[in-house]
């Protein structure tokens, strides 16, 4: 969900400050829940977006990667295949011969997936945390060879429907990540299929700050790699060409195709776009009541980070109760007063196509493009200021109507699964600014929480593992009832390390956005999710 | 790009005075309305001229990343850099007292503004940090055909 576009790093950097002697260590709780190895059975299609440093290079790369593996229930990986995309160059359905996993009762595990090819065998390293049997969020950690970080999840496929006819109806698609110059470049839309074949559609892109509103989405097919007939039957793979971009895709089932650009349909270099297109069984009508979002890019001005989550509520074409927080570049802003005259919506029956608008100053103008998957949730773009090129941010996300409140201690309880992404900055010799990856279990009792991390950061390829952390939720922003969902403090102690400020919007009692609120401790722009476990 | 580049590196040369630079035209370009500094504009760009004050590779001031403060004749400047690392990466370090001329222009960034750079250089090297539509350049942006190729082996 969170691909931050971010910058390649040298490998000599020193672990800084970013995690360091602030703070006091905390013992990780021992491990309690229902989870075992047999919950980890069957096949699964998995996505991380993340970065790479090569074997024997100085400079990392953005890298994003799908696949599918196979578990057995017991431990084992028993086979699957992955396609790679290292900006833009590609490695195509590579073999997954093999692995191990382990899961511990929490939820938390690790996996290890043997990968082989032509060109290169080795073994790729996961965190994992379950939040179901059907799925889970996962980070690279990747330290033998290359070197490797990214955030993502996976989730249950269904080999029975492992072909390209499964792939039939109008679908809601986000692809996002760099376009075949490395610039960041973000695509929504929806495409409408029979048997597999596209047979049209509209999109909304914005390359590199240029916007390209309700494009028409080409016809093409969706069909057997010729090279790696036996991924389909296998894994749910195979081809599909999407406005002149091949893409490796992976079925999940009827609802759901996750997809990866591997080559331009004209022989130029590849985009490296990644994304789950999801399906639209009916059209929603317009949306009423309150909506959650989040985005997460690049502001391409500063080369930096950018995240907007916020929420409000709509009406017919009235948007009201909007609140807002920005994370541009490492400079936090919270809105919580809009101009009255511009709020609005705007939507199209017909495709699920709407555009949100208001403002909180002359200056600060906001506008995003949505496309409900169903009344309830879809994927946004930011367009802001105004829908109208050239914007200066590339962003996208989630939308997703919000239920279940007001959320109090009596509905946000139990265990959850707990991931960020973004950037951060170390201190050290060379201070510099890089990716960071965390993924935890954490469990909320009376909105106290107490967990188990990994942490991943690339500023000085430091990786920690099974590290205590305790928190807290606190809901006293927003309307102050909790019903918008909204806790201004989600504090983050992870050992030995200065309190981690959040921002959160629940999406209901067991789903949350969040992204940092301020720089306490380290500058950061990272955003997350919280998802509770089943 | 790199044919864009070639006459201001020939002029960096001949250039000497440590002064900030505003040039008539730069200056009658300056935007009134600042939704236009949300666009790297090349007719805006600003010559600044100075000594190294403070280096940071990782400034605590937005927008993240790097951030060198000049002296200048008309005071100090806070020049956003982008990465260090390509700085780095192009041997290009930067120490207090170190004599520098930056091109670049003002850009919006929320309310305010903040000031990009678009070349760093110091004595007869030049480092483009960013590309001349004003997006700033990353090591991975740069990469050969060969370093791409290498990435096939990456898992």
């Amino acid at each position: 969900m969170n691909r931050f576009l971010t910058a390649a790093v040298a490998a000599a950097s020193l672990w800084g400050a970013a995690c360091s002697s602030h703070g006091s260590t905390i013992a990780p709780p021992p491990p309690a829940g229902k989870y075992s190895n047999a919950s980890l059975n069957g096949t699964y299609a998995f996505m991380t977006s993340g970065e790479v440093l090569p074997t024997n290079a100085t400079s990392a790369v953005p890298m994003v990667r799908v696949g599918s593996f196979v578990a057995d229930g017991s431990g084992h990986i028993t086979g699957g295949v992955e396609d790679v995309n290292a900006a833009g160059t590609v490695s195509n359905a590579a073999a997954i011969t093999g692995g191990s996993y382990s899961i511990a009762s929490d939820g938390r595990g690790t996996l290890s997936l043997t990968v082989v090819s032509s060109v290169f065998n080795s073994t790729v390293n996961f965190a994992i945390t379950l939040t179901s049997t059907a799925d889970g969020l996962m980070i690279d950690e990747t330290t033998t060879g290359q070197v490797s970080t990214g955030s993502g999840n996976f989730m249950l496929q269904n080999p029975s429907l492992f072909a390209t006819t499964a792939v039939s109806g109008n679908y809601i698609f986000d692809f996002s990540g760099l376009d075949s110059a490395g610039a960041p470049a973000s695509i929504v839309g929806r495409f409408s299929t029979t048997s597999g074949s596209i047979t049209g559609g509209i999109d909304d892109q914005n390359d590199n700050g240029t916007l390209t509103p309700t494009g028409t989405v080409l016809t093409g097919s969706f069909t057997s790699d010729p090279q790696n007939a036996n991924t389909l039957a296998g894994s749910g793979r195979g081809l599909v060409t999407i406005n002149g971009e091949i893409f490796a895709f992976y079925i999940v089932d009827a609802t759901r195709v996750r997809l990866i650009s591997v080559a331009s349909s004209g022989g130029a270099a590849a985009d490296m776009l990644t994304g789950d297109a999801v399906l639209q069984a009916s059209v929603p009508a317009s949306p009423s009541g309150s909506f959650a979002f989040l985005v997460a890019g690049s502001d391409l001005n500063a080369r930096n980070g950018l995240i907007r989550v916020g929420r409000f509520d709509v009406s017919g074409s009235t948007v009201g109760k909007i609140l807002l927080d920005v994370n541009d570049a490492g400079n936090e802003i919270e809105h919580t007063t809009f101009t009255s005259s511009t709020p609005s919506v705007n939507y199209d029956t017909t495709t699920g196509r709407g555009v949100v608008s208001f403002s909180a100053s002359t200056l600060l103008q906001y506008s995003f493009v949505f496309y409900l998957s169903s009344s309830t949730s879809g994927v946004i773009q930011d367009v802001s200021p105004s829908d109208t090129s050239p914007v200066s941010q590339v962003a996208d996300g989630s939308i997703a109507a919000q239920t279940g409140g007001p959320f109090t201690s009596s509905n946000i309880t139990g265990p959850y699964a707990m991931n960020w992404s973004g950037l951060v900055t170390s201190g050290g010799q060379f201070a510099n600014t890089d990716e960071e990856d965390l993924l935890a279990q954490e469990t909320s009792t009376s909105l106290n929480l107490t967990g188990t991390y990994d942490l991943f950061q690339f500023t000085g390829l430091s990786l920690g593992t099974n590290l205590g952390s305790t928190g807290s939720i606190n809901f006293n922003g927003g309307d102050g009832s909790g019903g918008d969902g909204k806790s201004p403090t989600m504090n983050v102690n992870l050992s030995n390390a200065s309190a981690i400020h959040m921002v959160v919007y629940f999406v209901n009692p067991q789903l949350a956005f969040f992204a940092n609120r301020d720089n306490n401790g380290a500058s950061r722009i990272v955003a997350g999710i919280l998802k509770a476990q089943q | 790009m790199k044919s864009k580049n070639r006459p201001l590196l020939l002029l960096f040369m001949l250039a000497g005075s440590l002064t900030l630079c505003l040039s008539a035209s730069a200056q009658q370009g300056m935007p009134s309305d600042p939704q236009l500094l949300r666009t790297y504009n090349a007719s805006r760009e600003i010559s600044a001229v100075g000594t190294v004050v403070k280096y940071d590779t990782a400034s605590t001031v937005p927008p993240m990343g790097a951030h060198v403060t000049l002296q200048t004749a008309a005071g100090q400047v806070d020049v956003h850099l982008g990465n260090a690392k390509l700085l780095e990466a192009n041997h290009l370090t930067l120490n207090a007292g170190d004599n520098v001329r930056i091109i670049g222009e003002p850009m919006a960034f929320g309310e305010g503004t903040y000031f990009a750079a678009r070349i760093v250089q110091k004595g007869t090297q030049a480092v483009a940090v960013r590309n001349a539509k004003g997006f700033p350049l990353t090591t991975a942006s740069t990469l050969t055909k060969a370093q791409r190729e290498a990435l096939r082996g990456v898992r």
